[in-house]
């Protein structure tokens, strides 16, 4: 145990506890999601870094802990031949780190996989089931209930069911399914695996626990931005309340899902889009978060 | 495989529509009235449909008599609950417009809406918008 063990102490403190402190409750992470997105992404990096070296130089002797931390500033990986001449004490730090990293890298595959599988079957049955639409680029599901989905990834595609063709305006119809083009382009569908993979592994962090519940909904408002390029505002905020209103049955899980009301408020009241310093002001911040495992590091770096 | 998966879409709808087991023969003529296809080709992709448990078959004399296992709103259903997510174990499968909504949320949706609009129309309610 040695001082270097304060430069990841303090990027863990950090990026799993202050920062998503603060975003959940910040005004303009829902007016900028994407900006709110990458700072959680940057915090989920950060951390599980932090995490993976924590360990390491609980256990590293202090020479050994010096040269790992010079390494991770001067960017400088080590050679295999390095690596193949650790001692005991290091080999077994580095794979204490390997270990910790895996924890969430397994569960992030994990979680992919089984999406993927169950994305493969649902297009298997939608390839022999719905028929494909020239006019809206979408396969169309022969079904009264209102519903607008895609499927991500590999097998993607957006489905809308003959009931939300009916139960929509044509201009309404094309919001929403720029909404879900809009998911598939920004491949939202990862970071939602990485936040439920995060919230699995680390329960009780507020990171995981923040950012679980709070990157779904910023993925909808991302979406809902881009579909905004291309749709008026009424038509993207009243198909998003005819296709929520003719849902049965309202089940009782309501905490479920991210909140449409949220989204529709934001959709109806439009913000200016703040003042640029501000948005330049917050760009940098982020940018700054995601160095901030240099930012630390430095300053603890002995002379 | 793009060819194979129409011709799987093919043969699943004229047996869906004829609501009655029929052999690869009928199958074979009615879509050649559209456009050609070997016969044998279409005896091989009812077998994988067979093997994949959409169709079910049983011998007539010396040609098989195809049936669907189930009809298509049966799978269509299955879809849709998917779609609307009313299974709870939910992997990062699909994306949806509106997720499970609250009646609380949808009081505050029709709300929103309305302030909007400065009330100026009076809402059904029946979800239809405008």
């Amino acid at each position: 145990m040695n001082h270097h063990v304060l430069v990841p102490l303090g990027l863990a403190l950090l990026t799993g506890f202050l920062v998503p402190w603060l975003v959940v409750r910040a005004r303009w992470a829902q007016q900028v999601p994407r900006l709110a997105l990458a700072v959680w992404a940057a915090c989920g990096a950060g951390f599980a870094a932090a995490a993976a070296l924590l360990p390491a130089q609980l256990v590293l002797s202090g020479e050994s802990s010096h040269r790992l931390a010079d390494m991770l500033f001067t960017f400088r990986p080590p050679t295999p031949g390095q690596i193949l001449h650790l001692d005991g004490r290091e080999r077994f730090a580095f794979s204490l780190s390997l270990l910790v990293l895996s924890l969430p890298a397994a569960a992030f595959v994990r979680r992919l996989t089984r999406a993927r599988r169950v994305r493969a079957r649902h297009a298997g049955v939608l390839r022999l089931v719905g028929r494909y639409d020239p006019a809206l680029r979408a396969t169309v599901l022969d079904d009264d209930r209102p519903a607008v989905y895609c499927l991500p990834g590999r097998s993607r595609r957006v489905v809308v069911s003959s009931g939300a063709v009916h139960t929509l305006t044509p201009a309404q119809l094309a919001a929403a399914l720029a909404h879900e083009r809009a998911h598939i382009a920004g491949r939202h569908h990862l970071l939602v695996a990485a936040a439920e993979a995060f919230a699995a592994v680390f329960p009780r962090l507020p990171l995981a626990r923040h950012g679980g519940s709070a990157v779904p909904l910023l993925l909808e408002m991302a979406a809902d931005d881009r579909a905004l390029r291309r749709c008026t505002r009424d038509a993207l905020a009243t198909a998003l309340y005819a296709l929520a209103s003719g849902r049965a049955p309202r089940s009782a899980f309501a905490a479920g899902g991210p909140s449409a009301a949220l989204r529709m408020r934001r959709i109806l009241t439009p913000y200016s889009a703040g003042h640029p310093v501000l948005r330049g002001l917050l760009t940098i911040a982020a940018a700054a978060l995601a160095m901030a495992p240099l930012i630390v590091a430095c300053c603890s770096f002995p002379q | 495989m793009r060819r194979l998966g129409e011709l799987e879409a093919e043969i699943m709808d004229r047996l869906w529509a004829w609501q009655r087991p029929a052999t690869v023969r009928e199958i074979v003529d009615d879509i050649n009235r559209g456009r050609r296809v070997a016969y044998t080709t279409v005896m091989t992709v009812a077998d994988i449909l067979h093997r994949k448990g959409w169709l079910r078959r049983e011998k007539s004399g010396r040609a098989w008599l195809y049936e669907t296992v189930r009809s298509r709103e049966e799978y269509t259903a299955g879809l849709m609950r998917d779609a609307l997510g009313d299974s709870q174990d939910r992997p990062a499968a699909l994306l949806r417009f509106v997720e499970v909504i609250s009646d609380e949320d949808m009081a505050a949706l029709d709300a929103a809406l309305r302030a909007a609009r400065g009330d100026q129309l009076p809402h059904p309610g029946d979800g239809a918008g405008a």
